[in-house]
């Protein structure tokens, strides 16, 4: 059958340049005529996955508080879909918040080890990026990456909620960059 | 009841008449120097006797002074609230002397003295569970001696051959740059202070004064 | 012989856990849902601050003690400077001696919010942790008009404060202070007479007098056993003699009892801070003595002797001369105390952190003994632990 392309079909619209509200009527108006809506696939699920990232709660030390206060009242982090959820299976997300020691390295790569696929990791904090302020110490591991792959690195120690609520939203960018789904010919 | 003064509670503590026994008082604070044997009587009177009553043990921590001899300081601190004043004691011991336990006079003494097992090697006879407590499970060393490496031995890293997290030795991509504030040329060293030429300057070295630079 | 089997299960609470406050691994030991035995694992935030002071300036190692108990930052800098002043012998200017007790009981605040509205949570009520971190934010903005950073500030420095407080600052503190009753009206509202969080609370973890002396627990969990000892009162620093306030006492001494006290004591902290702003007076606020406070910015671009200064102070720092100390201030968990030994040089040679919360974890298992699984994380919660002190 072959792989469909936007630029195979007629009338095909190109969505990238509308307002949200243009973009709004326009979903409306085909849904209301046609009773569906075509859209890319490899869009479509960019859109599930950062638009609902589930994050896991890996605070290990302050800055566990600054991914409390991003996810409190005032940098509500439930509006942009990311609920923290207790349990690695049921995550996407690892937020590591924190001082990485020794001796919780291997705890940290059993949980992340548990997450499914599509997983990401956001290091948060000049502890996680690099070891931090303790980087000389004998039982820091020097960055969060020598045991897990790290996909965004948010600086500052602690980074403040904004800067936090930034990194999330780099992440999503990320992801919807990356998205490739893999169609299969029949 | 009548306030608690320094020397009323130096008075009392003579009463148990141990030899070896250093009192002194240094910025407002007590400090008693006894022997390793003495320690748990006096720990006890301290705590028992009706005109002291040190009810709490508020910090057992231990000291390296590496080069003396014996080499570590353990130093416990009492606060009795009923006489609102602190006490410090101190009990000199080497490595392979074993302290006796507090743990039966202050149950709070049992993480404490994990904890200085843990960083200096201290053992404690009588402790029902001394095992390490703040340091890794497999932890070699006890790193807050003096001749311990602020950066240790080994350093953890995840090995996705072996699926599992490896230790390896440790490799600073720039090492801890620990200035010596002796002077600003290069030529001074702590062996010869003095730069050729310079012999009639007086030149000391760590000065010892008050808050000078 | 009849053998008796052990029927007890093996629970790993593992280090990753929300309700564990942190790293915490608990290996309990449960007969169905009792609790036989609590054995917590610490050590999963040991970072090394004892030896890396170590190795620092005294001026390099005041950020460190921000990072220990991360929810009440300015509280511990409090201890090591006021540790520093003993030993140099130096004296903090009034309106820095009044800045930083206002601070202090602005920050008490800020963890007693933390630690009701997460123990709220860990019991199963999620409002009261999306009100009070909203008044937590207002806080953190404060710390960052006279800081520059929300959480950790490094502001109290041997001698005084940092830098002298930004116009407008008082006055908006003043309005928190006016409207804070209200808040904490709010939460009570939510709490206080909840049926549910006092089933919960009430005579669970139950540590009488004697235990808690035999314990070493301070603070506010000594104060919920009925022991009236607070260090603001009994062994005061800075200008705390010459403040008016009430210290709560606790009856019982099980969770529901130091949650009140935890309450009552933010009440008497707005107190306190509306006292500091009535009295605050001018003057600098930081000590005088050049060859401990650096020099104004203005001046160091523009005087020699300024630029030396401050030259020698931010590389080789001041030397502080041989002697120990051991100085405990009233930090909103405990007794939070720093026993610092100087050699004469330029950096400490031993800095022992007592941390409150290490003294409370031990009793966790006489605590939590007969009571069920689900008693354990309201336990500690109502304990105030935070890791960064108990692991350093």
């Amino acid at each position: 059958m072959g792989i469909i392309t936007s630029t195979d079909l007629p009338n095909t619209f190109q969505y990238k340049h509308l307002s949200a509200q243009d973009m709004t009527a326009h979903l409306q108006d085909e849904g209301a005529n046609k009773g569906y809506v075509l859209a890319k696939l490899d869009e479509v699920a960019a859109w599930a996955q950062a638009g609902s990232l589930w994050p896991m709660t890996f605070g290990l030390a302050c800055c566990a508080v600054e991914m409390m206060q991003c996810a409190a009242s005032r940098y509500d982090l439930d509006r942009i879909g990311t609920v923290f959820r207790a349990s690695p299976r049921q995550s996407d997300l690892m937020i590591v918040a924190g001082t990485l020691t020794n001796k919780m390295a291997p705890a940290l790569r059993k949980v992340y080890d548990q997450m499914a696929e599509p997983r990401y990791v956001l290091s948060m904090g000049s502890c996680a990026n690099g070891g931090g302020y303790y980087h000389y110490s004998y039982s820091v591991t020097r960055g969060c990456d020598r045991i897990v792959p790290v996909d965004v690195y948010v600086p500052g120690c602690p980074p403040t909620a904004e800067a936090l609520l930034y990194g999330i939203m780099l992440l999503q960018k990320k992801i919807r960059g990356a998205q490739t789904t893999v169609v299969v010919r029949s | 009841m009548t306030p608690l003064t320094q020397q009323s509670i130096i008075d009392r503590i003579s009463t148990l008449s141990f030899e070896n026994i250093e009192i002194t008082t240094l910025l407002g604070e007590l400090s008693v120097t006894v022997s390793v044997d003495k320690i748990l009587p006096l720990l006890s009177f301290l705590r028992d006797d009706h005109t002291l009553m040190f009810k709490q043990l508020i910090d057992i921590c231990a000291v390296d002074y590496l080069g003396r001899s014996p080499r570590y300081d353990i130093v416990y601190h009492l606060l009795s609230l009923q006489f609102n004043c602190r006490i410090r004691l101190k009990v000199a011991v080497d490595e392979s002397d074993a302290t006796p336990s507090a743990i039966h006079i202050f149950s709070t003494a049992n993480w404490f003295e994990r904890e200085i097992f843990d960083l200096y090697g201290l053992v404690f006879m009588g402790h029902p569970n001394l095992h390490r407590i703040l340091t890794d499970y497999n932890f070699q060393g006890h790193p807050l001696r003096k001749d311990f490496p602020l950066s240790g031995y080994v350093e953890p890293l995840y090995d996705p051959i072996q699926k599992k997290v490896v230790y390896n030795p440790v490799v600073l991509p720039q090492e801890f740059r620990d200035f010596d504030f002796l002077s600003p040329w290069e030529g001074m060293t702590p062996q010869r202070p003095v730069l050729p030429g310079d012999e009639k300057a007086n030149v000391t070295i760590a000065p010892k004064v008050t808050g000078t630079l | 012989m009849i053998e008796q089997e052990n029927n007890t299960y093996q629970l790993n609470f593992g280090p990753q856990h929300p309700a564990a406050h942190g790293v915490l691994r608990l290996i309990l030991e449960l007969d169905g849902e009792l609790v036989e035995r609590a054995d917590p694992h610490i050590g999963f935030l040991h970072r090394g601050t004892e030896k890396l002071i170590e190795y620092k300036t005294y001026t390099q190692a005041i950020p460190y003690f921000d990072r220990l108990d991360y929810v009440s930052p300015m509280n511990q800098e409090h201890a090591f400077a006021l540790a520093v002043e003993k030993l140099l012998g130096l004296d903090v200017p009034l309106r820095g001696q009044y800045i930083r007790v206002m601070f202090c009981e602005l920050t008490r605040i800020m963890n007693h919010i933390l630690n009701i509205t997460t123990f709220a949570l860990d019991v199963g009520a999620m409002t009261p942790l999306l009100w009070g971190f909203e008044d937590r934010e207002i806080l953190m903005g404060f710390y960052e008009r006279v800081s520059g950073s929300r959480m950790h500030a490094n502001y109290f420095r041997p001698g005084g404060v940092h830098q002298d407080l930004p116009p407008g600052l008082l006055e908006d503190i003043q309005t928190f202070t006016t409207n804070y009753t209200k808040s904490i009206d709010d939460l009570e509202r939510l709490l206080t007479d909840n049926r549910i969080f006092k089933q919960r609370t009430v005579n669970i973890g139950v540590v009488t007098k004697e235990q808690a002396l035999d314990w070493g627990f301070t603070g506010p969990m000594l104060r919920a056993s009925n022991v009236a000892w607070d260090l603001r009162r009994s062994q005061p620093y800075d200008v705390y003699d010459q403040m008016e306030f009430n210290v709560p006492v606790g009856k019982h001494g099980d969770c529901y009892d130091r949650y009140l006290v935890r309450i009552y004591e933010m009440r008497e902290s707005l107190k306190i801070i509306q006292q500091c702003l009535n009295q605050m007076p001018g003057g600098p606020v930081m000590t005088l003595n050049k060859k401990v406070a650096p020099p104004k910015r203005s001046n160091m671009k523009t005087g020699m002797e300024d630029m030396i200064h401050h030259f020698k102070l931010y590389t080789e720092g001041y030397h502080v001369p041989a002697g120990e100390t051991y100085t405990a201030v009233e930090a909103p968990k405990g007794e939070f105390g720093v026993y610092l030994i100087a050699d004469g040089s330029n950096k400490p040679y031993r800095c022992k952190i007592r941390a409150p919360g290490f003294a409370f974890l031990q009793g966790l298992d006489f605590m939590a003994k007969g009571h069920m699984l689900a008693d354990i994380p309201a336990i500690i919660g109502s304990m105030d632990i935070v890791f960064g002190e108990i692991d350093r």
